[in-house]
């Protein structure tokens, strides 16, 4: 049994808002990995290259040395990637936690070549009573005119602990963006980093998180525009019941020569208990003049009105409940192509609610 | 298009430095013998003393925050802790020395005071030395008087009050101060009185490192109200100074208290001030505060909620040049139902000076039904210079309506080309959206009253642009 201390924000405030990392108790870190074979690998993988070589490798932000270099020394799963199709390429990953399967240490990395397109699907299941550990690097390298999706989808039980660390690398007219559907986990804690070196390059990150019981999510992304006219968008939904806690810390950081780049950011909470709680450091950083940066938070419980309305309709509060949250949750799955994928997220969110 | 010339605005007139004559001053470095001989030099009462003591031991104990600009160059064995001018304390203008006077003059302190302040408690290093009041204000049972005196004089109300609202382990600073404070105002106004026009105090630091450590204290008691206007600036230095003030302010149940301040430090000021407002039941607290001077500055005024209903407000702007760090923002604790807190926080950053917009928000678990809206907004004057929002939002229960938004950019290409389609200079047309910008935080400050101090905004800007 571990204490960590994690996801540290690339900027500190006061020690007293409690935010600037994620301090864990008695967090059950394997020291002895086993093998983890529960991995089905479906879609056209003739136009992506997979073999189990991925690099080691320092992140410039990661959730802690200790993690990363548990990813270098000890993975039971080194995936790299290599996507060299013009026409959309979907690879689906689907990992299955169970008895023999609970712990996932696993290096993903992709390379995007030049004029691709593509879809990469990660798909994180768990059975009910295994206590399951993830701990995970994925990096995505878009080279020029690259186009990439990632979906990303934690659907793993509430006794489990999941940690995730992005790094994605954006070149020349390259578009990278990121479907996150975080559900699992006791602790599901996400450290998200995106370096627009490229002109033109374009990164969005949509999340939508749905927290019960006494789960936590600590979720820290960071994007950094370095190249002209590059563009950030980073839009976050979420819902809270029960006693479940979420920290979400996003920096947009316009670093000095990015002219005439943008960044969005908005972070949105429904609150659907009175114990549920929500921290939120919404960042942007900024040491450039020609840039156009904007961030909006905002929590608080489902309108009475909208409540009352779906109601009269004949609906029982819970049910209209669940549609207010979906309709917040579509406006970013309805981005996601894959309808069989969508459904399944929406069965799970009703499930999740109930 | 051309781009605008934005030079540094001459501060000269602030940067006005008397001779440096003293009479005591304290050998450097902080032992628990300076602080009994400060005590003893202000004839504190024995609990004072002690408070002091123990004040030191906690400062000694924490540590210097790890966020925020960096501080590093603080050394606090050089920062002799306390000054005290050749003058004692005067209750008429003519008694104030020359050189003092001269210094206050070419602020316009008793221009204001002459005109229309209520009563000016100016602050020369690190002693009241010019205090006045109208005599309708001590008819109302008002008292406005410095620290110490307060200290002396009504004991049990400052015994009461002293370091309950910003107590000395908030932070390395606070203990500091603690330990070694010295001058400020002490306001209390009775219940139900309303002071219609605005208390002004003014202050000057002058000694080359001299820390100053003010204590302000001010009580409105219940239905009453109060506008208090506190102004800074001093003369330049080449060594570092430090400035660790402390405002308390308590507003009891249906009171109302507008604090505002203008802080015009001279740019080799270390400012790292702690102010903090105890709102009552239907009670009401808004601070204005504008932040132009200093070399690096931490100010986060706090409003905590604590009875149903309390309202707070905050109006700030900060307007970094060159070599300056200004890390300000907003606190406020939502602790009782139906409570609600709007922020309005503006930054200009220019020539390489950095702003930070930091804040907390907190609507703790009890505080149903609770509004908060925040916004902010920084205008970038150049590629050469930082603007950051940080904010902090804790919400710990459902029934709220909590906003945060934050914007970063440029003066819009457009909005320029519109106005010089009306035929405005480029330069007139960036004055023009810059003063815009600015506007709604100006226009909260008190112009008839308080004229000295809009000067102060007006000429930055007029300066910034040309």
């Amino acid at each position: 049994m571990n204490n960590i201390k994690l996801n540290e924000t690339p900027v500190r405030t006061s020690r007293n808002f409690n935010i600037n990392n994620i301090k864990l108790e008695n967090i059950k870190v394997p020291e002895q990995i086993s093998e983890f074979e529960n991995i089905t690998i479906t879609g056209d993988t003739s136009k992506t290259n997979i073999e189990q070589n991925a690099n080691k490798i320092d992140l410039v932000y990661g959730l802690s040395k200790d993690f990363i270099n548990q990813v270098n020394t000890q993975s039971n799963q080194k995936l790299k990637l290599t996507i060299d199709s013009k026409k959309n390429s979907q690879t689906q990953m689907e990992f299955n936690f169970d008895e023999e399967n609970n712990t996932l240490v696993e290096n993903i990395e992709i390379i995007a070549k030049e004029n691709t397109r593509s879809t990469i699907i990660l798909k994180y299941l768990s059975e009910e009573e295994v206590e399951a550990f993830h701990n995970g690097i994925i990096r995505v390298n878009a080279k020029e005119n690259a186009n990439i999706d990632i979906i990303l989808i934690n659907l793993m039980n509430t006794i489990s602990n999941n940690f995730i660390a992005i790094q994605n690398t954006l070149e020349n007219n390259s578009k990278v963006n990121y479907y996150i559907i975080d559900f699992g986990g006791k602790n599901s804690v996400t450290n998200y980093y995106s370096n627009l070196i490229g002109e033109n390059s374009q990164n969005t990150l949509n999340t939508i998180y749905l927290g019960k019981e006494n789960q936590l999510f600590d979720l820290n992304y960071i994007a950094e525009a370095r190249g002209k006219k590059s563009n950030i968008n980073i839009e976050v939904q979420g819902a809270l019941k029960d006693n479940a806690k979420k920290h979400f810390k996003g920096t947009i950081d316009f670093k000095k020569g990015c002219k005439k780049a943008t960044g969005n950011e908005n972070e949105n909470c429904m609150l659907l208990s009175d114990t549920a709680k929500s921290i939120a450091l919404p960042m942007l950083l900024c040491s450039e003049e020609d840039v156009e940066g904007n961030h909006s938070s905002s929590a608080g419980k489902i309108g009475e009105k909208e409540l009352f309305y779906i109601m009269s309709r004949g609906f029982e509060q819970k049910e209209a409940m669940k549609l207010m949250v979906r309709a917040k949750f579509n406006k970013i799955l309805d981005n996601i192509q894959n309808q069989e994928l969508k459904d399944e997220i929406l069965q799970e969110i009703d499930k999740r609610i109930d | 298009m051309s781009k605008t010339k934005l030079d540094e605005i001459n501060r000269n007139i602030y940067d006005i430095k008397n001779k440096d004559e003293y009479d005591f001053k304290i050998k450097k470095g902080l032992t628990p013998e300076i602080i009994e001989e400060i005590s003893k030099q202000k004839n504190d009462p024995e609990w004072m003393k002690e408070f002091r003591l123990k004040a030191l031991e906690v400062y000694n104990k924490l540590e210097l925050p790890t966020w925020g600009p960096d501080i590093s160059e603080l050394n606090m064995d050089e920062i002799a802790t306390y000054v005290r001018p050749k003058t004692g304390l005067s209750n008429s203008w003519e008694d104030v020395p020359d050189d003092i006077k001269n210094t206050f003059d070419k602020l316009g302190i008793p221009e204001a005071e002459r005109t229309s302040l209520a009563g000016v408690g100016a602050q020369y290093d690190s002693e009241v030395v010019y205090h006045s009041m109208k005599e309708d204000l001590i008819k109302q049972g008002v008292i406005y008087t410095d620290m110490e005196t307060a200290v002396r004089e009504y004991p049990e109300l400052v015994k009461e009050h002293f370091m309950k609202c910003v107590p000395v382990y908030d932070h390395k600073f606070v203990a500091l101060h603690g330990a070694v404070w010295s001058g400020g105002s002490f306001v209390y106004v009775p219940k139900g009185v309303k002071v219609d026009i605005p208390l002004q105090s003014y202050f000057r630091l002058n000694s080359p490192e001299s820390g100053q450590f003010e204590h302000t204290l001010i009580i409105v008691d219940e239905g009453a109200s109060l506008h208090f206007i506190e102004g800074c600036s001093a003369p330049k230095y080449n060594k570092v100074n430090l400035h660790a003030g402390c405002v308390e302010l308590y507003v009891k149940d249906n009171a109302y208290l507008r604090y505002s301040t203008i802080e015009n430090w001279s740019k080799n000021m270390l400012n790292l001030n702690t102010k903090k407002a105890i709102v009552g039941k239907n009670a009401k607290m808004d601070w204005v505060s504008g932040s132009f001077g200093s070399k690096i500055s931490m100010l986060y005024p706090m409003s905590i909620l604590n009875g149903e209903g309390a309202k707070t407000e905050y109006t700030g702007i900060s307007f970094a040049g060159g070599g300056q760090n200004l890390d300000n923002g907003f606190k406020v604790v939502h602790n009782s139902p139906n409570t609600s807190s709007l922020v309005n926080a503006k930054s200009i950053s220019k020539n390489g000076g950095k702003c930070t917009y930091r804040s907390l928000v907190r609507i703790n678990e009890n505080a149903k039904n609770s509004k908060s809206s925040v916004s902010c907004e920084s205008l970038m004057l150049d590629d050469i210079s930082i603007s950051d929002t940080i904010p902090t939002n804790d919400i710990r229960t459902d029934e709220v309506e909590f906003s945060h938004e934050a914007k970063i950019g440029k003066i819009s290409d457009k909005t320029i080309f519109y106005l010089m389609s009306r035929g405005m200079s480029e330069e007139d047309a960036k004055a023009m959206i810059v003063r815009g910008f600015a506007n709604p935080i100006a226009k909260e400050l008190p112009v008839e009253y308080a004229v000295e101090m809009n000067n102060l905004i007006n000429l930055e800007l007029e300066g910034a642009i040309g």
